[in-house]
């Protein structure tokens, strides 16, 4: 099964065109160049900014070839042929989508927190991204923060720090004092335009992907990359991302050790956000403070009580537990810090989710296999496919471990990550991806959660936290 | 004598005042000369006498509003920003003191400044070329690689090319806050900067002066 897990060479291999040449699109601008100027023009910054976008879109790109051409691996060579130079459209376009922002860049960073799936160098490196985006400068900054707040973010708060303390795919992040308090803040402004460059980016790539008919799923697939445009647009609006700060921060006490940013209102837009500011390290630079077992997992606990707290008193999913949304304060508590990329949960969501919960635990084969073929929204062809809902109860299997297991469990067992990744990837080889849109976020919350665990090296009783914050379908057994 | 300096600045304010008004209303092209002398409660001949021409009155009120503009630029200049930061903000200040006269700008800009024009469509739209590029030259000296002593001319070229594309764009856009507008300028800006490195000059010393004030 470990086999089946691609690494990027292979991936890069199956592109159908050099990536290069797939992610170029800069080649037209320097022949204008030249030939404004007869003369041999480097364009050196965009060149720059480029090499990190082909990084990204190198892989990202190539995850997609992969994934893509697994669905039409029968067809007949001229369907094949067509089906290439729709996916050559599709790669180019995947390629030059905003240079770095919007999807393409949350697509690595995506990866970036699988480390099986990509290999380590690849995960440092895109890791770093979450922090190291490249940045508008403070001009452009400033032109926008005044267009959105009515006046220069130096009038409009004491003391801006005109350089970035940290950077958000969709945008970045500066730290500033509320006007006349001692109140200190980070801001959280969006890239211009990012929001419709998503929508647009998204709409070109379904047109072009949409004659390769890629398999019988097609409508069930559709769906899907649609719950991911709508993932990434909610990330857009940041008056929705207040209200999510504002939801969680009342889930959380004092004893609880967890710290969500207070939102301030009448200096945040949809577009920029005024959060109270929390200070801390992100894990990579707490993990190189050598933290003791014990540290990381007091830590650990308190992530997993972030993420099921949320979901299970305040009924939305977290979908984002990565490194650049939580920071490891020097008092021992925990920062959770990023709202965008939460889905509320709606009643048939819960319900459903709570009945494949009872199911697993109380052991009934019968009652889990309903849940697979609810949870997966299958055909009744699809339903009576043995082995598709045996490789379903494996990839279960895999997700309850930790809750089921006596005890603290230990995330930082690689092998344990790597064998879900590896399910992963045979389930997408397989097409077996159908399933609820909702799934898609829960699906991200358990390998984000597993994912930042896993590079924490914690050990968490997430069986008891699961039976504490568990007041849907445990409470109720219970 | 010193009356009527004073009734001149008086009368020169009042034109200026009426045609920023009627061309707001009814648009550069619509908007006649004689329009203007009424709304100015002078004789048509008169207005003659302080603008020669329909253009050069509409360049006045745009240099008006940019030479405001380049006081606050001064003003918020830092220091420590990059030569593509500086541009950006160079015109973005710029864009922001025309946002009152966007109603009518385009098509001023579009007469005034037409990269086609073999000769400069009045003396004001000349002056204002030079003296934007004077500036841009001066931020290349001053933020710009040490390597660039001097832009060719073609350089300058590109970039008054790329000026003149943001402000049409910006003339046009009916994007939020004109939020796409600083994606271009952005992008602009990064663009020109680029083509200012040093291999760019196939490593040969630059030594062309750019004169300005050359039209093309």
């Amino acid at each position: 099964m470990s086999s089946m897990s691609p690494r990027i060479a292979e991936l890069i291999d199956a592109l159908p065109v050099e990536p290069d040449e797939a992610v170029a699109p800069n080649a037209a601008f320097q022949g204008l160049l030249q030939e404004l100027s007869h003369k041999q023009v480097p364009i050196g910054r965009l060149n720059r900014l480029w090499v990190l976008g082909t990084l990204q879109a190198k892989i990202a790109a190539a995850y997609f070839a992969w994934w893509l051409r697994g669905g039409y691996a029968s067809a007949d060579k001229r369907q094949r042929t067509l089906n290439e130079t729709h996916l050559k459209a599709a790669l180019k376009l995947l390629g030059g989508m905003s240079y770095l922002r919007g999807a393409i860049m949350k697509a690595g960073q995506i990866m970036a927190t699988h480390p099986d799936v990509a290999p380590e160098q690849f995960a440092d490196v895109l890791g770093h991204l979450h922090f190291e985006a490249p940045p508008m400068h403070f001009s452009l900054l400033r032109e926008f923060v005044r267009s959105e707040l009515g006046g220069d973010p130096e009038d409009v708060f004491d003391q801006f720090e005109t350089r970035a303390f940290a950077a958000a795919s969709l945008g970045q992040v500066h730290r500033a004092r509320l006007k006349g308090t001692d109140q200190l803040v980070a801001i959280k402004v969006q890239y211009p335009n990012i929001g419709r460059t998503i929508r647009d980016d998204f709409r070109n790539l379904l047109a072009l992907l949409t004659p390769m008919r890629l398999s019988g799923d097609w409508d069930n697939l559709k769906a899907q990359f649609e719950d991911i445009r709508h993932m990434l647009d909610l990330e857009t609006d940041y008056e929705q991302e207040a209200e999510n700060l504002r939801i969680a921060r009342s889930a959380f006490t004092e004893d609880d050790g967890i710290v969500v940013p207070r939102v301030f209102p009448e200096v945040s837009t949809r577009r920029v956000l005024t959060m109270e500011y929390v200070g801390g390290l992100h894990l990579e630079k707490f993990l190189s403070t050598d933290p003791s077992q014990e540290l990381r997992d007091q830590f650990g606990h308190k992530i997993c009580v972030s993420v099921l707290r949320v979901q299970y008193s305040k009924k939305f999913v977290y979908a984002d537990p990565q490194p650049g949304n939580y920071l490891f304060m020097p008092d021992g508590r925990l920062g959770f810090i990023d709202f965008g990329s939460c889905h509320f949960q709606s009643d048939e969501d819960i319900e459903c989710l709570a009945d494949a919960e009872r199911a697993y635990l109380g052991s009934s084969p019968e009652a889990v296999r309903k849940t697979y073929v609810r949870g997966g929204d299958l055909t009744p062809k699809q339903a009576a496919d043995d082995t598709r809902l045996k490789m379903y109860g494996q990839w279960a299997d895999w997700a309850w471990e930790p809750v089921v297991h006596e005890g603290p469990f230990d995330f930082g067992d690689r092998d344990y990550f790597r064998r879900g990744a590896s399910l992963y990837g045979e389930l997408i080889r397989r097409r077996y991806m159908r399933s609820r849109p909702s799934n898609t976020w829960l699906i991200k919350c358990i390998y984000g959660l597993r994912a930042m665990l896993a590079h924490l090296k914690a050990r968490v009783d997430l069986g008891a936290i699961f039976r504490e914050e568990n007041t849907v379908s445990h409470g109720q057994d219970a | 004598m010193r009356v009527t300096a004073e009734k001149k600045r008086e009368t020169r304010r009042r034109i200026v005042e009426g045609a920023r008004n009627l061309f707001n209303d009814k648009g550069f092209e619509q908007t006649t000369t004689r329009d203007i002398a009424e709304a100015a409660g002078i004789a048509a001949g008169t207005m003659f006498n302080y603008f020669p021409t329909k253009e050069a009155l509409a360049m006045t009120i745009v240099d008006e509003a940019l030479q405001e503009a380049g006081t606050e630029f001064e003003g918020r200049l830092r220091g420590d920003e990059t030569l593509d930061e500086a541009l950006f903000a160079h015109v973005a200040v710029g864009l922001r003191h025309l946002a009152p006269h966007r109603n009518y700008v385009g098509e001023v800009l579009e007469t005034a400044l037409s990269p086609f024009a073999r000769e400069p469509v009045c003396e004001q739209a000349q002056e204002f070329r030079v003296s934007h590029l004077e500036t841009v030259q001066e931020l290349i000296a001053s933020h710009g690689p040490p390597t660039i002593r001097t832009p060719s001319v073609m350089t300058m070229h590109l970039y008054w090319t790329l000026y003149l594309g943001v402000l049409s764009f910006w003339a046009a856009d009916e994007s939020p806050n004109r939020e796409d507008t600083l994606v271009v300028l952005d992008e602009s800006m990064r663009l020109f900067v680029g083509s200012l490195s040093p291999e760019s000059e196939n490593g040969r010393e630059v030594t062309d002066v750019v004169d300005v004030t050359q039209n093309r």
